[in-house]
């Protein structure tokens, strides 16, 4: 504790040898009383409170005598006290140093509590001082922050100790501390390795207190961690739940009786888990060996991962299944082809339509098919077989469904889908029938039934299948041309879609009726709100103090550039970031050096660019530029007289007007006054004329190009039009 | 035969697919909501009507400017034709719906080494591009982010 005498009783008068600052006199008097320095020769006092190396004591009110000082700290800058004769302690601190100190003490005792030697806690300090210099303290709460900072150690030095347990002291839930820990990590490019479950296995095997055999239980423990990484057990999870698992295992290995609660109160993950990383090394082949085994031999196969082999698991099922379903089809193609005969044989036996039948059977034509063994069936239902019977108004109606080939492509498709659907019906049928059918199909019948529900599902599936096949058949072809708009109007192209399909998205009127009340019912609320916000707003503007609150959503718009420099060059033009940057430098930065220095005289379009060039860079180079703009100012001023007044446009007008701005600046002495008024009455002089003045301004630019250091070539396409220039040329002028 | 088995076959799977598309008129979000079979619309919560079809299986986000996101597709054609359903149904609903400005603006897809990886070597090496999630880094994201060439400010 360092000691400022400013009062004392002793007092003595030492000379030191040293110099005075003023004068230089070596005379100086150190008073020890008033703890001062002063020269004896022009009497500037050289200091003021003298650090001295003594303790002492004061008596306070009520008798209570206390040490005299302050306390210094050893890290964290302590202001010198400018204030003079400073007893004050903790005044002027700035925000940054209290938090430091705040962090470090938080760090000190969180750090006590997880028993972390000093090197982590500084460790973990000076983390905490990085994250405060990043500013990533900001919006997060220090203990947090602090939090994080420990476990990072802990991490880094490898200590068993787990988030979980930090967030145990601090009541905060461990995903939180986790973000935040992730968070800091990344900022701080610090990599966390990941941590092994061999350190925690210590620790696990204290607190389940095995006693004295505590050291064998963890090395067995031990050897089956290791045993489940080369196993791949342990990527991508939690190496608590590991752990648990082996020392339940290594437990029971040394007939220590744990069971499976207390092993995850300890270990803090879920039952379910436990028995997961159980099953798993089960799977393991090592799982086979005894115990005796175990301890001595090393299984030199690895096991793929848990989460690997389930994926294969999986696609070797559905490959199964697919398996299953091509054996389904090839079943059912020879089904339906048994089918095909028991429907001939039906057709033959079938009694056959006459009369009004017959011509009814014979409007159908195509979907015969499908109606004609329906009708089939409701006459072999009612009416028995009568298998001679063959009209010849018939036959042609029976030759009719017999022939599919002579149909069209999807007619081809239809009737396929119909056959597969009346082959169902068929096999009801059948099975209703029983005796009826011929000897064969029974023996399919038994095996139908099994595979009826399968097969309506498959058929389901066809007939979907078959849907889908008719849309893209109707879809002519919409990948011709992909990077084509195919409507460039904008017009919804309606192609592919089904407009019944549509029709089914929209309600009736009876629904939307029953939709509407219970919609108002739901959002009652939000209705009331915008009612009362209108009726607010309706008012105001009665009152007339109606605010009209837009959201001004500052929409960004894409610079599209070619190369990088122009890139640059658009985004500092938009940008406008300063007024006394030399542009045309930085335009010419990717430039390679021999870039043109000339100005090329002709071409209306670059001289109006030109002058402004050569006024943007005046707006840059206030110095240089002076003398520059002063000659132009008095050259323009000749030319304005000399010159023939012309008709005026706006934009030379403003042109003008801005050069009389700058050289109202510029040059003070010249006729301000004068000038604003001759010059917008006169015709300012258009760009032509000031083509011809370029070969006699040539000097008085070369000081600007000295300066500027290249010449100035726009690159045309890229360049705004001079109007906008002019206006941002005003207003950085302005500024 | 899987894609193991087929040399030729692409390996990566297409799961997700979002898509914009700018109907080009304003619409009553009430008004659909409230004819649409497929829509959902909670205004106090957020405000766009959730619409959802079948074929293909994607669900849609409307909003009154006339600005529409689809989204679960799983290419890009299925999401332009989802995207089209959709404008087809504002379109009978009565708007002059149109089909502006169609832009796919996310594609996720999943591939499949069929070898398993280290995660935790993943992280090491290749630390720029891979994060691991806040779950206790159980999982792990590999990103590599491929921008256009256009320049913002």
């Amino acid at each position: 504790m360092l000691k400022r005498n400013c009062s004392s009783s002793s007092g003595t008068a030492t000379m030191t040898s040293r110099v005075c600052r003023t004068c230089g006199g070596s005379d100086i008097d150190v008073d020890q009383a008033r703890g001062s320095a002063v020269c004896t020769g022009c009497g500037s006092v050289l200091e003021d409170n003298i650090i001295v190396s003594e303790v002492q004591f004061v008596e306070g009110s009520g008798g209570v005598s206390s040490a005299v000082g302050q306390f210094v700290s050893a890290d964290g800058p302590v202001k010198a006290p400018l204030l003079g004769s400073g007893f004050h302690t903790g005044v002027g601190k700035e925000s940054r140093a209290q938090t430091l100190q705040n962090g470090k003490r938080q760090i000190q005792q969180l750090g006590s509590q997880l028993q972390l030697n000093q090197h982590c806690l500084d460790t973990a300090f000076n983390f905490f001082k990085l994250v405060v210099s990043k500013h990533l303290t900001r919006g997060r709460r220090t203990e947090h922050v602090i939090a994080a900072c420990l476990y990072l150690v802990c991490r880094t030095e490898g200590t068993p100790h787990m988030l979980l347990d930090l967030s145990d002291l601090l009541q905060v839930n461990v995903y939180i501390l986790g973000k935040t820990f992730l968070l800091l990590a990344r900022e701080l490019c610090i990599n966390a390795p990941a941590i092994d479950p061999c350190l925690y296995i210590p620790r696990f095997a204290h607190m389940l207190e095995f006693g004295d055999k505590n050291h064998e239980v963890s090395m067995t423990a031990l050897r089956l961690v290791q045993r489940m990484k080369r196993d791949w057990m342990h990527t991508g999870r939690r190496p608590s739940g590991l752990c648990g698992a082996a020392l339940l295992v290594a437990a029971r290995m040394h007939k220590f009786r744990r069971s499976v609660k207390d092993v995850i109160g300890v270990v803090k993950v879920c039952q379910t888990t436990l028995r997961k990383r159980l099953t798993e090394f089960e799977d393991t082949p090592t799982s086979q060996l005894t115990i005796d085994e175990f301890m001595r031999v090393d299984l030199e196969q690895e096991c793929d991962p848990p989460s690997f082999t389930a994926g294969q698991h999986k696609v070797k099922m559905q490959q199964l299944e697919q398996e299953l379903a091509r054996k389904l089809d090839e079943v059912e193609g020879e089904i339906s082809c048994y089918k095909e005969e028991i429907e001939t044989e039906l057709e033959k036996s079938r009694p056959k339509l006459r009369g009004i039948y017959a011509a009814y059977a014979k409007e159908m034509g195509p979907s015969r098919t499908t109606a004609g063994p329906i009708q089939t069936r409701s006459h072999i239902s009612t009416t028995p077989p009568e298998p001679e019977l063959i009209h010849p108004e018939d036959e042609d109606v029976l030759s009719s469904p017999s022939d599919p080939e002579d149909k069209e492509g999807d007619d081809a498709d239809l009737q396929a889908a119909a056959q597969r659907l009346t082959q169902d019906f068929l096999c009801q049928v059948i099975q209703e029938e029983g005796g009826r059918a011929p000897q064969e199909v029974e023996t399919e019948g038994a095996g139908l039934p099994a595979q009826g529900a399968s097969l309506a599902s498959i058929l389901g599936n066809a007939s979907l299948g078959l849907q889908e096949s008719f849309h893209t058949f109707n879809l002519p072809e919409p990948d011709q041309n992909p990077d084509e708009d195919p409507s460039p109007s904008g017009e919804l192209d309606l192609e592919g879609i089904d407009d019944q399909e549509i029709d089914k998205y929209i309600l009736n009127e009876k629904e939307v009726e029953v939709k509407t009340e219970l919609w108002t019912k739901q959002n009652a609320d939000y209705l009331k709100e915008q009612k009362e916000k209108e009726e607010r707003i309706t008012k105001e503007k009665e009152q007339g103090t109606y605010k009209e609150k837009k959201k001004k959503y500052k929409k960004r718009e894409q610079i599209e550039a070619a190369t990088a420099g122009e890139a640059i060059e658009k985004m500092l033009e938009r940008k406008k970031i300063s007024s006394k940057i030399n542009y045309d430098v930085l335009r010419d930065l990717n430039q390679p050096a021999g870039s043109p220095a000339s100005e090329p005289p002709g071409g209306a379009g670059a001289a109006p660019r030109k002058r402004l060039s050569r006024r943007r860079r005046k707006a840059g180079d206030a110095n240089a530029e002076l003398s520059a703009g002063a000659t132009m100012m008095t050259k323009r001023f000749r030319r304005l007289i000399s010159s023939t007044p012309r008709k005026k446009t706006a934009a030379p007008q403003v042109e003008t007007a801005v050069v009389m701005e700058t050289a109202s600046e510029a040059v003070p002495e010249a006729p301000p006054a004068a000038l604003p008024g001759p010059a917008p009455a006169e015709a300012p002089p258009p760009v032509e004329t000031e083509e011809e003045e370029e070969a006699a301004e040539e000097d008085c630019v070369s000081a600007l190009r000295l300066v500027g250091g290249r010449s100035t070539t726009f690159p045309d396409p890229s360049e705004p039009e001079p109007e906008p220039t002019n206006a941002s040329m005003f207003s950085r002028l302005r500024l | 035969e899987g894609p193991e088995n087929d040399p030729t076959a692409d390996p990566t799977e297409s799961q997700n697919i979002v898509s914009t598309v700018n109907l080009g008129c304003p619409l009553d979000l009430k008004f659909i909501a409230l004819q649409a079979r497929n829509a959902e619309y909670n205004p106090k919560r957020f405000a766009a009507v959730i619409m959802r079809i079948r074929e293909p299986r994607t669900t849609a986000l409307i909003f009154s400017s006339g600005k529409m996101v689809c989204t679960g597709a799983k290419s890009e054609e299925q999401s332009r034709l989802a995207a089209r359903k959709y404008a087809r149904v504002v379109q009978k609903l009565g708007f002059p719906a149109r089909f502006l400005d169609f832009k796919i603006q996310n594609m996720v897809a999943s591939c499949d080494v069929c070898f398993p990886i280290r995660l935790e070597g993943l992280v090491l090496t290749h630390q720029q591009f891979s994060s691991q999630t806040a779950a206790q880094l159980v999982n792990n994201t590999h990103k590599m982010v491929f921008t256009s060439t256009s320049v913002g400010s």
